[in-house]
């Protein structure tokens, strides 16, 4: 209780946190469509991640689950540049096959935007977007922690849990 | 004596940006186009998306995109190595050694 | 149209360089902080005038929301006042 505020601060982020994730998830999405990426999409889940901790002053035991959800970002990222090694880095070897995001487009200039486009470029941006959120979600968490505004986890150290 | 070194130094790089504001070009119309044309005009046609930005970033230049997510995952195993748990045999030493 | 997208920018100016100004010269370090926020969305709406809607959200997210949490968790843990005790 001495870690949260007030009630008026709880209910606007119980109200705002689903649409600024929402929003998020858009921006990743939408990335290959609309202005926005991976990049931008994260660090707005990443905002919603820092009002939670501050209204809350807690975020639960999901420290691992980031750092999982962060290495597992980065790396599907850097095995989707190497898969396309045959020609070059980065290459975008999905585009135009047919199959998921591998659309083409109906008409070249101006056309309303299909989602089934985009081929790896798609596919990087929810990787990188996976990353930037859980690694800034990470930071923010890590350092409320430290400054004393949550509440103390209750972990039990490996020695202790040996003599137990 | 500060305050004068801080006040040259404000109007040194006045000056500077002032001079830089007077010869710019006018805006959207860059000196050299070649490569933006370029860009403009395969996007379409050879990765199949619209977002010319989006391409750039993550098609052309990839190995930016992959050194900043790098530099995010260095910068994250920073903060968790400074502000780690200390656990009590760390705290314990750390005593001893004082 | 163009002449009030110029006014719009020239006001936005104006108030980027009241807003540093304001980070530089206040001594409560969370009410800087808080100004750094200010500066932050405003040069991210000088962004999006300028046509560039990719570094604007970019900008608005990790300079406004952010960085201005984590400085003011920064300042939670050391001093509130800037000065010599």
């Amino acid at each position: 209780m001495k870690y949260e505020m007030s009630r008026v601060v709880r209910t606007v982020t119980d109200i705002l946190v689903v649409p600024i994730i929402i929003f998020g998830i858009y921006l990743i999405i939408h990335g290959h469509l609309t202005p926005g990426g991976g990049f931008q999409g994260g660090a707005v889940i990443a905002s919603s991640t820092a009002l939670l901790v501050i209204a809350y002053g807690s975020f639960g035991k999901h420290k691992k689950d980031l750092s999982s959800l962060e290495s597992l970002g980065l790396t599907l990222f850097i095995l989707l540049a190497l898969i396309g090694m045959g020609s070059t880095m980065f290459y975008n070897y999905i585009s135009g096959t047919g199959g998921l995001f591998g659309g083409t487009l109906p008409s070249l200039g101006i056309n309303p935007g299909y989602i089934n486009t985009g081929g790896t470029i798609t596919l990087m941006n929810l990787m990188v977007g996976l990353e930037v959120s859980a690694a800034l979600s990470l930071i923010i968490w890590m350092m409320s922690k430290r400054s004393g505004m949550m509440e103390p986890e209750e972990t039990i150290s490996p020695s202790e849990e040996v003599e137990k | 004596m500060r305050k004068s070194i801080a006040i040259v130094a404000f109007l040194v790089i006045f000056a500077f940006l002032a001079g830089a504001a007077v010869e710019m070009r006018p805006f959207g119309e860059p000196d050299q186009s070649a490569m933006d044309d370029h860009f403009l005009g395969d996007t379409q046609e050879r990765h199949q998306v619209n977002n010319v930005v989006t391409a750039v970033l993550f098609d052309y230049r990839g190995l930016d995109t992959l050194g900043e997510a790098t530099i995010l995952f260095s910068a994250v195993s920073g903060v968790l190595t400074v502000l780690r748990e200390i656990k009590k045999d760390e705290k314990e030493e750390e005593v001893a050694t004082k | 149209m163009s002449e009030i997208v110029l006014i719009i920018q020239f006001l936005v100016l104006i108030g980027l360089i009241l807003t540093a100004l304001a980070v530089v010269f206040f001594k409560d370090l969370i009410s800087a902080a808080i100004a750094l926020g200010a500066s932050s969305l405003l040069l991210s709406l000088q962004f999006f005038l300028l046509r560039a809607p990719d570094v604007a959200i970019a900008e608005a997210a990790v300079g406004a929301a952010l960085t201005t949490a984590i400085f003011i968790f920064a300042i939670k843990s050391t001093e509130r006042k800037e000065g010599y005790k």
